[in-house]
């Protein structure tokens, strides 16, 4: 018997409350495929839905182009900007469903790894959060908000490198997708408590200067200011680090006997209560664990801190060097709705800039193998991509420095064979767990000469057709007489993918 | 307005008609091309270079120690007091010949005596391997600009990108260099790489510039097929992988292609049972491996340094099974046109009972990062040296040229 989805989703979700699909790979494979719409390619994509395809999304699967262009951009931006109304795309949901740690806390993440993977010891659990990732990426309705996570998650880099980080860090993920499209305080005040960021820049040692251990951390304090508010030139000094260290002294998580990383702690015996001053303002002694908060308050109030958020956004979304007007519209919208992340996204995801301006952005890594496996509707656990993407220099959360992966273009320049090679094991069906239906993307096509199957994959890759050199280029001499080969296929969309033309947004 | 007459412009399969942009990934680094040698598990450097002159020594070894210069297969003299084990003889003709110096007593702040702690405390590059996660080699990458992108600037001829390098873009972990090349079936090996050739002729923008740069790196390494290679100068590699590894670094640094860093890892020095047998191959391999690559590189070595170095050396006292458990100080050995070698460099603290630390362990007199630190700055041209060795001052011995 062949269950459609509907049917599937119904018994698993009966039998297991939950849905919990430990063990059930194969059938996800077989039920979470993606389909492939009946026609593909037909017309050239309009500039601007491609624009927001490629960089508000991770790119078009086959059909997005049509649909965005069927609702209208503006619309279409005004459905992303609110995805707890949009309905998760199960080919997400089933598969995430198979992982195993996901919702856990970190002790249960570390039991589950130790009992699981002794000979391992180390790393399993840290893998289903990358491979969790990178299924949100690919599948994911709520594709802004991925892209989003995929910007918060370098701004409050935490890297499961970083010894407990390797569990801590799925916690942490939970946090800020709660956050993510919400108040930017209420982001910064989850990462301040956040065992993974406690830990992984060292607040967790951060104590008053007689109450034993280290005594003061400033770690935590001096990449508070500098990364995830105000920005190195936000106009700080070293005291206002140290006396913002002050603050945070005491600012832990509770431990067991054994490894046991509970949630937040203040610990008041650690918390130096003197008055300090910060950024200008005083702050009273006596407060214990208010301190803390008052900054969190102050920093994410400073002018500073939405410029920089501001421009970090425009970089991300518009272009490198992003247009100071622009900026400076953006930073408004962010002092005046007191940094509520939606508004900030709408002013400048509706904005001209972003629908018309801006330079080509190089992908990164994430965006490129990501974007690629939409633009064939790949069928895919994810798990085989994240050796190329260590390849390609960006498997996620492994960032060892706290400032996450860079986003200027000259860093990623280097990795250009990695992305060559992913492509042509993807196309070709070599990568583990994966499988691409080009046939049906080149019959969807509705063409029966090689040339316009050609120009069909050309408008899923890159959204238009391609010139005379371009064919002469990818081609060669020959071109195919009849229905191109299934290998002709393969090879003409590898190298569609590993054009220079789709290493950019 | 038409929408579509202001669209961003993307470049397509290629930039048509841009102007050629000017694209010589040959240049070298500034610096010298450096040749990490990790070598994993703690060498005992009391065996490797034994201080003979030390009427110690022989208090607390005696089934391992090695015998004094002059006698049979005794040790080779180094400077009167210490010596060189038989089984690095090749290192010896390179220290006669002032290419090679010896840092003895040197390590790490680590206490933990634990293999992982150590290591990760030195390819960290720190005094605790947990304050922080990136490797000294990824912050030198990060804190000097090559003079055109490579991929291939720093490169680890191993499985996984060792600690010392993670966090940097630009280092390559590969097995083997035959691994750096296009993944795609025979039959399209020529049409495909021509096909990407010609969509990446003219193009202007990074992509198309550094795609250009590594087609012709690919060309390049086409040329370099290991098994192919003629070393000069009549070098011998010692069989299996440290030799294979060294010859390939060889390899990559004659082909010019920006290479600024590799490290090749010699693991295996855990001698805790029969340390004599154990030691032998090991030490073999390391002295002809060295040797090789130097003779290899003839006129070239004037711009290359190569540092061996372990995480920990051994007890002083060898324990019941004829082997050595987990000490702190060990040998560093340094190798290079730019070394001042032929000198045994570095405080001895002496191996009496009182002269060692509590647990019986040679103490630490030279921080491993006074040496890396000196030779960043002065062989590696790279001046920051706080921003690769945070939270240190290094104090430079003056070993380099």
């Amino acid at each position: 018997m062949r269950l459609t989805r509907t049917q599937f989703l119904g018994l698993s979700a009966a039998a297991a409350g939950t849905v919990s699909l430990s063990g059930c790979a194969a059938l996800v494979q077989r039920y979470a495929t993606p389909e492939v719409p009946d026609r593909v390619g037909e017309a050239d994509a309009d500039p601007v839905v491609w624009r927001v395809l490629n960089r508000a999304m991770f790119g078009p699967r086959p059909g997005d182009v049509e649909r965005v262009a069927g609702v209208g951009v503006d619309a279409f931006i005004e459905e992303q900007l609110a995805p707890e109304r949009i309905p998760e795309d199960w080919a997400s949901s089933l598969r995430v469903g198979t992982l195993d740690t996901l919702e856990m806390d970190a002790e249960d993440a570390r039991d589950w790894e130790m009992s699981n993977f002794p000979e391992v010891g180390k790393g399993q659990a840290a893998v289903e959060l990358q491979q969790a990732c990178l299924i949100r990426a690919v599948y994911s309705a709520r594709q802004l908000q991925e892209v989003m996570m995929d910007f918060w998650s370098d701004h409050f880099n935490v890297s499961q490198l970083k010894a407990d980080c390797s569990w801590l860090k799925t916690v942490d993920d939970r946090l800020l997708r709660k956050h993510a499209m919400g108040k930017f305080r209420d982001l910064v005040s989850a990462s301040a408590h956040s065992p993974a960021m406690l830990f992984y820049l060292d607040n967790d040692k951060n104590r008053r200067r007689d109450a034993g251990g280290d005594g003061p951390n400033e770690n935590y304090a001096r990449e508070l200011l500098e990364l995830h508010t105000l920005g190195v030139n936000g106009g700080y000094s070293l005291k206002d680090v140290q006396e913002i260290a002050r603050c945070f002294s005491g600012w832990g998580f509770k431990k067991g006997l054994t490894w046991k990383p509970g949630d937040f702690e203040f610990r008041a015996g650690q918390h130096d209560d003197g008055s300090k001053h910060v950024l200008g303002t005083l702050i009273p002694g006596g407060q214990g664990v208010r301190d803390g908060e008052q900054v969190i308050d102050l920093v994410c109030h400073h002018p500073s801190t939405a410029r920089y958020l501001a421009r970090k956004l425009c970089r991300r979304f518009v272009a490198d060097r992003p247009d100071p007007k622009l900026v400076a519209r953006v930073a408004g919208v962010f002092e005046r709705t007191d940094g509520d992340i939606r508004q900030v996204l709408s002013a400048l995801l509706h904005s001209e800039e972003f629908k018309h301006g801006g330079a080509p952005k190089l992908k990164r890594p994430v965006e490129y193998a990501v974007s690629a496996m939409r633009a064939v509707n790949a069928n895919s656990s994810c798990a085989g991509v994240l050796p190329h993407l260590e390849r390609m220099g960006q498997l996620p959360y492994k960032w060892t420095m706290p400032d996450g992966y860079p986003e200027r273009p000259e860093a990623w320049a280097p990795g250009l064979l990695a992305r060559w090679n992913f492509v042509v094991e993807l196309v070709q069906g070599r990568l583990a767990g994966t499988s691409v239906p080009l046939d049906r993307l080149a019959r969807a096509t509705r063409a029966a000469e090689p040339l316009p199957v050609l120009q069909g994959l050309s408008r899923a890759v890159l959204g238009k057709a391609i010139t005379e050199t371009g064919i002469r280029s990818l081609v060669g001499e020959h071109m195919p007489k009849a229905f191109p080969k299934t290998e002709e296929l393969q090879a003409w969309t590898a190298l569609l993918l590993a054009s220079p033309g789709f290493q950019y947004r | 307005m038409p929408v579509s007459s202001t669209a961003p412009r993307r470049p397509l399969l290629s930039t048509a008609g841009a102007r050629q942009f000017v694209f010589d990934p040959q240049r070298g680094p500034k610096g010298d091309v450096l040749v990490l040698v990790f070598l994993r598990g703690g060498m005992d450097g009391l065996h490797v270079v034994p201080p003979h002159g030390d009427a110690a020594y022989r208090k607390h070894r005696h089934a391992l120690a090695v015998s004094e210069p002059g006698k049979g297969n005794g040790t080779r003299n180094l400077d009167g007091f210490f010596g060189l084990h038989p089984d690095l003889a090749p290192l010896h003709e390179l220290y006669q010949d002032k290419q090679l110096a010896v840092v003895h007593a040197s390590g790490s702040p680590d206490r933990t005596l634990s293999h992982f702690e150590a290591m990760q405390t030195m390819e960290r590059g720190v005094a605790d391997g947990n304050v922080t996660a990136t490797g000294w080699i990824a912050r030198h990458l990060a804190a000097t600009t090559p003079e055109s992108p490579t991929p291939l600037r720093a490169v680890a001829i191993s499985d996984v990108l060792p600690k010392s390098m993670q966090g940097a873009i630009d280092a390559t972990a590969v097995r083997s260099i035959a691994e750096y090349r296009l993944n795609v079936p025979d039959q399209w090996e020529d049409p495909f790489r021509k096909a990407l050739g010609r969509m990446y002729a003219t193009g202007s923008d990074l992509a198309s510039t550094a795609g250009r740069g590594t087609l012709k790196l690919l060309t390049k390494l086409d040329r370099l097929d290991p098994a192919q290679y003629r070393p000069e100068g009549g070098a011998q590699y010692p069989e299996g992988d440290f030799g294979s590894g060294l010859k390939q670094v060889a390899q990559l640094i004659k082909a010019d292609i920006g290479l600024e860093i590799a490290e090749v890892d010699l693991g295996g020095w855990d001698a805790h049972a029969v340390q004599i047998q154990l030691m032998v191959g090991l030490m073999q391999q390391l002295g002809k491996g060295l040797h090789a690559l130097y003779s290899d590189l003839g006129e070239r070595t004037k711009r290359v340094t190569v540092v061996a170095m372990s995480e920990f050396g051994r007890r002083v006292n060898e324990n019941g099974s004829l082997g050595t458990d987990h000490g702190r100080a060990t040998a560093m050995f340094l190798l290079g046109g730019g070394i001042r070698g032929g000198r045994v460099w570095g405080r001895w603290p002496g191996l009496e009972k009182e002269q060692l630390d509590k647990d019986g362990n040679l103490q630490v007199t030279t921080d491993y990062r006074d040496i890396l630190g000196e030779i960043v700055d002065r062989r590696l041209g790279n001046p920051q040296v706080s921003r690769v060795f945070p939270e240190y001052e290094p104090s430079y011995l003056g070993l380099t040229a």
